[in-house]
């Protein structure tokens, strides 16, 4: 079923009677002026917010482009899809131009703020809290470090300790002289405040099977208080046994140590000296970090600063944890953390490790 | 110890330059302490006569001495009282440097010109101490250098020695290390008796009744003898060794011990009662004088030298005033003896009295050396002192001691030390320094079979005698080599990784560490409050403390970490964020060894911010210091912790403290310090602490991760604000909350609290974003709305909660 005769006459009949070719003209001529204006406007607003509104005031659904479209009903029918096309035409130059504009105004603006914006960067930066470690901690911690890379193992002990484990059991009997070398507090006759590490020796060595290989950093106490000693300070003990270990193996292990830890341009020597559960013994010193081996006050113009004791441990200190001394050997050490601080960091005075003064503790 | 040069040479040939000297002695193991060269720069300290001497006009102490130096004369102003015209004195022309480092100028003296200085033998580093100026020998050059004319230019050794060698306790036992270094025959003092016709045994004798405590005791008579000054070589030997001169008779025992390690003790022989000397144990209680003027009580385990009535010394130890050489003394009774060495230590050390000789006698003495030292002793005193020696030594040894024989193989200190070796090498090294060993041919491991001589009783056992083989190779010529070992795995264990953990993250957080003293008095817990039946009362105490302030071992790190706070203070830190990590004691029922625990204590005060132009100038406060815990708590993966306000910790404030609990277990306090406790440490407006149990942290602690797979879909979060009453806690809102089971709800977060205007008297309103996902789809709203729903009638229903 085709149109009805009516509304064919209303459609075609109408457009003939008020000129269809003016209409036309008209439409075109208002689509161009319309098309001239909106570029005119865009290219004076300054703002995104003005360029919307131009936008919507052409473009809009309530715009210009849309008002005169409104009259199109009234062309012919083979005008109606030109026009149409013409205002698309219209429309998508204006879009282009508008969002052309739009991304030249965003410039415009971007380049106008990096421009009036700034700051002095020599201002000092917003400061998180920071916390420092004790300098005896991150020491132990930098010793206990290299010698677990040697394969070393960590252990502990009471620092409150039997006299077997401080004194009987490393061949230190009582009324022996060497029990003056370390001056003792005492909690009981039987109890002690630990004068070393080394009892964490007897304890390892009691519960563990060779091989042994360990380290042990702790507190320890001695009956002296001067400018050079502290009652208490720290020390880490360490030790090694196994079939066939030597005294050439203990200055490997040491010389090691001390060349990671001072650097390798530093001198070591080894040289007698006497522990009762370790035989032969040896202090070990290293070139005075101070003076280079020159001599100054600090090395007591030796040129050597004595740093670890060591040696190979006494076969009574093996019967005395039930190790066979013909079947295993084994050397241990010792030294004491905060004289290996005090040469790091140059730190001339034993008892600034202990007064906790800010002002020092934020120096490492 | 202390020994010269000049004496060592006595005894050795050695050529070594004093600084090489000191170098292989330090690596023999006599390692120098200290050397020093007397006499060095002090030539311009010459002989000079004292030509006059005048009472200063207008001093009285000072006398003004006109002193010939051979060319010239000049006036000197000198304060000692020990001098007179005609002397021969040492004097330090202007320009002279003593030791000290105290330089002679010439100065006018209360108006009368000095120039120069009379010296003592102390200011011129020759002894510790003097009384009044150096009197020189008549025979001395005017003019010279008074140490070239002395002979006094010398190197002063003072030797660390260890306790085992007891042998270089003297100068001929360092002078047989030095003849090993340099391969120089040891040469020991010659001594010629000549004894008088009176027979020693017809007018004294000497019993040991306790031969297990005193082997040997030897004694000579020396009758007719001249108490008197010791010449000069024998004084300035002694003070050279840092020992006083006090006359002839003792400075020759004093000498003959420290050249030879045998200490001498000379009795005034006609103070002996009954002349005779007994050797026994004390009896309990019973009361002695020793030299030094103190009245000793003795136990029957102290040995003592008897005469015929009572003791007249402490063996080994000191001597007795009842026997004391002294100024009128005409004979002596002069002896030498070897005594158990643990018996001498513990008399020594029960007394507190350590002497020259107890030192010698409780690290071992040797008995050979005994009737030897007796006759040196005695040849010095007939040639120093005029005396007498009485016919025939007493000499009683019952039971002569054995020297040990131990056998030292090649295999074995190859084996020890690292090295290769032979048994000739071996023994040709051990008989340098005074042993007696020869190779056992028959044996095939390199046996060395070493007689031990008494002097060295430190060398017992095998391993003592390849110690004595490497110190002579020198450490230094042992190869360095690295162990061959089993591979084991080597762990932290986890205790202690956990300890570190924490550490580090307290330091992450701006926390830093700080170590006090182990040591505390139990006094200090007054100021933090706490009442007398506290546990933390109950304390580890140290027998011999060496203050008051170091009497007890610390149950609680509070007290040093708030003082610690307060020395910052004073300092002028007053943004302090400090922790301390380390162990308390506790005694423990039924243990032997104290309970130790480890404990984190924490203190934050002042801003929270470090200073800056563009940071937060506000205080920290209590939740400062709660999110710590609470990030630590997230670190060691620690969950279904309580926050309770009840506790009974006395140091907080107690409306802005609480307790943290896991169940029943308390791991911990946190809070403002009460001010009574401010005020008690001086620690200004406020602080805040807090106080963890670490033993709990690491127990509690969990390290397994579970992944939880991450929703694909969008969250939805709902707001809600509920006013309810003032005294309803935080917690107990979010404990209603999290009772409702709710499946897709992800959080709850509480994000305000609020009180004041536009919220009713009385109320407070607590505004929650309850967050919700669901794993498989996106939540419609009808259903989130469903959910809170639940959420707000919890609350209702619970806490009478009203939705704003």
């Amino acid at each position: 079923m085709g149109p009805s005769p009516i509304s064919f006459f209303l459609n075609y009949g109408l457009a003939f009677l008020l000129g269809r070719n003016i209409l036309w003209d008209i439409m075109k001529d208002k689509l161009s002026k319309i098309e001239e204006e909106a570029l005119q406007a865009a290219a004076a607003v300054t703002t995104e917010v003005d360029l919307q509104q131009v936008r919507a005031r052409y473009l809009g659904r309530k715009g210009e482009i849309t008002a005169v479209m409104k009259g199109m009903g009234q062309l012919s029918p083979e005008e109606r899809p030109l026009a149409g096309a013409l205002a698309n035409e219209v429309k998508g130059r204006l879009e282009t131009a508008f969002t052309a504009r739009q991304e030249n105004l965003r410039q415009e603006l971007m380049q106008q703020k990096l421009a009036n914006e700034s700051l002095d960067v020599t201002l000092p930066g917003r400061k998180q809290g920071r916390g420092y470690k004790h300098p005896i901690t991150q020491v132990t911690e930098e010793v206990v470090a290299i010698f677990s890379a040697l394969g070393f193992g960590v252990a502990e002990g009471p620092e409150i300790e039997k006299d077997f484990y401080n004194f009987e059991a490393l061949n230190i009997p009582k009324d022996h002289p060497a029990r003056d070398m370390q001056d003792t507090f005492y909690i009981s006759e039987e109890v002690v405040l630990r004068t070393h590490t080394s009892p964490v020796q007897i304890r390892t060595m009691l519960e563990q099977e060779p091989p042994v290989r360990v380290v042990a950093p702790g507190t320890v106490y001695r009956r002296d208080s001067d400018v050079t000693h502290s009652p208490m300070f720290h020390q880490i003990e360490g030790f090694l046994v196994d079939q066939k270990v030597t005294f050439g193996d203990l200055k490997g292990i040491l010389t090691t140590f001390i060349t990671e830890f001072f650097g390798s341009n530093i001198d070591v020597r080894f040289r007698p000296s006497f522990f009762p559960f370790t035989e032969p013994s040896a202090e070990v010193d290293i070139q005075c970090v101070i003076c280079g081996g020159s001599g100054c006050r600090v090395c007591g113009h030796t040129g050597w600063l004595e740093i670890l004791g060591s040696g190979m441990i006494d076969p009574e200190v093996f019967k005395s944890v039930n190790y066979d001394p013909e079947k295993y050997s084994g050397f241990a050490f010792g030294m004491g953390i905060e004289r290996l601080a005090m040469l790091k960091y140059g730190v001339n005075d034993l008892r600034l490790f202990f007064e906790n003064d800010l002002r020092f503790l934020k120096q490492f | 110890m202390k020994v010269t040069l000049n004496w060592l040479k006595d005894y050795v040939d050695c050529d070594l330059s004093a600084d090489d000297l000191s170098h292989r002695l330090t690596m023999a193991g006599l390692e120098v302490d200290a050397m020093e060269r007397l006499g060095e720069g002090l030539d311009s300290v010459i002989v000079a006569r004292l030509a006059d001497v005048q009472q200063h006009p207008d001093a009285d102490r000072l006398t003004v001495c006109k002193v010939e130096t051979g060319s010239v004369t000049q006036q000197v102003v000198c304060g000692a009282k020990n001098h007179k015209t005609g002397d021969l004195v040492a004097l330090a022309q202007v320009g002279t440097v003593l030791p000290g480092n105290f330089k002679i100028k010439k100065s006018k003296i209360r108006g009368q010109e000095s120039c120069g200085m009379l010296c003592s033998v102390s200011e011129l580093g020759l002894a510790d101490e003097s009384d009044g100026i150096m009197i020189l020998s008549s025979e001395l050059t005017i003019g010279q250098p008074v140490f070239k004319e002395l002979g006094l230019k010398d190197i002063m050794y003072e030797i660390g020695l260890t306790p085992n060698r007891a042998d270089c306790l003297s100068v001929v036992g360092v002078a047989r290390e030095v003849s090993a270094m340099v391969d120089a025959t040891l040469q020991l003092p010659e001594s010629v008796i000549i004894e008088s016709d009176s027979p020693a045994s017809e007018k004294t004798s000497v019993v040991i009744e306790d031969a297990d405590l005193c082997p040997r005791y030897a004694a000579r008579l020396i009758e007719n003898v001249k108490i008197g000054p010791s010449p000069e070589w024998l004084s300035r030997r002694l003070e050279a060794v840092g020992m006083r001169s006090i006359n002839n008779v003792v400075d020759i025992t004093n000498f003959v011990m420290m050249e030879l390690g045998q200490p001498l003790h000379a009795f005034d022989f006609n103070l002996l009662r009954e002349h005779r000397i007994v050797v026994r144990r004390a009896q309990d209680g019973d009361q002695f004088t020793t030299l030094d003027g103190q009245v000793r009580t003795l136990m029957g385990s102290d040995l003592v030298i008897c005469d015929g009535v009572g003791p007249v010394a402490l063996a080994g130890v000191m001597g007795g005033g009842n026997s004391e050489v002294n100024d009128d003394t005409t004979a002596i009774l002069l002896e030498s003896a070897y005594f158990n060495p643990t018996t001498i230590r513990r008399t020594s050390k029960r007394l507190g009295l350590h002497t020259e000789s107890s030192h010698r006698f409780e690290r071992g003495t040797d008995v050979d050396m005994v009737p030897f030292a007796l006759d040196r002793a005695a040849a010095l005193i007939a040639e120093l002192a005029e005396g007498a020696i009485a016919n025939g030594v007493i000499d009683i040894y019952p039971e002569e001691l054995i020297r040990k024989v131990v056998i030292i193989t090649a295999s074995r200190t190859g084996q020890v030390l690292g090295l290769d070796i032979d048994a000739d090498d071996i023994r040709s090294k051990l008989n340098s320094i005074g042993l007696k060993s020869e190779l056992l041919v028959d044996r095939r491991d390199g046996a060395v079979s070493v007689e031990i001589p008494n002097f060295r009783p430190d060398l017992e056992r095998e391993i003592d005698l390849i110690e004595e083989v490497a110190r002579l190779i020198g450490y230094d010529h042992i190869p360095v080599t690295m162990p061959v070992s089993t591979l084991t795995c080597q762990q932290l264990p986890a205790h202690l990784s956990l300890e570190r953990q924490v550490r580090d993250q307290m330091v992450q957080m701006g926390y830093s560490e700080i170590i006090n003293y182990s040591f505390f008095n139990a006094d200090c817990l007054d100021k933090i409050r706490l009442s007398g039946d506290d546990l933390r009362r109950q304390n580890v105490q140290i027998l011999n403390p060496l203050t008051e302030e170091q009497g007890s071992m610390r149950t609680t790190l509070v007290p040093s970490l708030l003082e610690t706070s307060s020395r910052n203070r004073a300092y002028r830190t007053e943004d302090q964020a400090i922790f301390e990590l380390r162990p308390v004691f506790q005694p423990e029922n039924g243990s032997e060894l104290p309970c130790e625990s480890l404990r984190l204590t924490a203190l934050l005060c002042g801003r929270r911010d470090p200073q800056g132009w563009a940071q937060s100038t506000q205080n920290a406060d209590f939740f400062d210091m709660k999110g710590v815990v609470e990030q630590l708590l997230a670190h060691l993966r620690i969950s279904n912790v309580k926050w309770q306000t009840e506790h009974d910790e006395v140091f907080y404030h107690p409306g802005k403290s609480c307790a943290l609990y896991q169940g029943k277990r308390l791991l911990g306090t946190l809070g403002e310090l009460h001010p009574e406790v401010l005020h008690n440490f001086d620690l200004g407006q406020s602080a805040i602490l807090c106080d963890l149990d670490v033993e709990a942290l690491v127990e509690l602690s969990n390290d397994t991760v579970q992944f939880q797979p991450l929703s694909r879909f969008p969250d939805v979060q709902r707001d809600s604000a509920f006013l309810v009453d003032s005294d309803i806690s935080a917690q107990q809102a979010l404990d209603v909350l999290g009772q409702v089971k709710i499946k897709d709800l992800e959080s709850i977060e509480l994000f305000d609290v609020y009180a004041g205007e536009g919220v009713p008297a009385g109320k407070k309103s607590l505004a929650i974003r309850a967050c919700y996902r669901a794993m498989d789809r996106t939540l419609t709203d009808e259903l989130i709305q469903n959910l809170h729903g639940k959420l707000i009638k919890a609350m209702e229903r619970e806490l009478g909660a009203e939705l704003r």
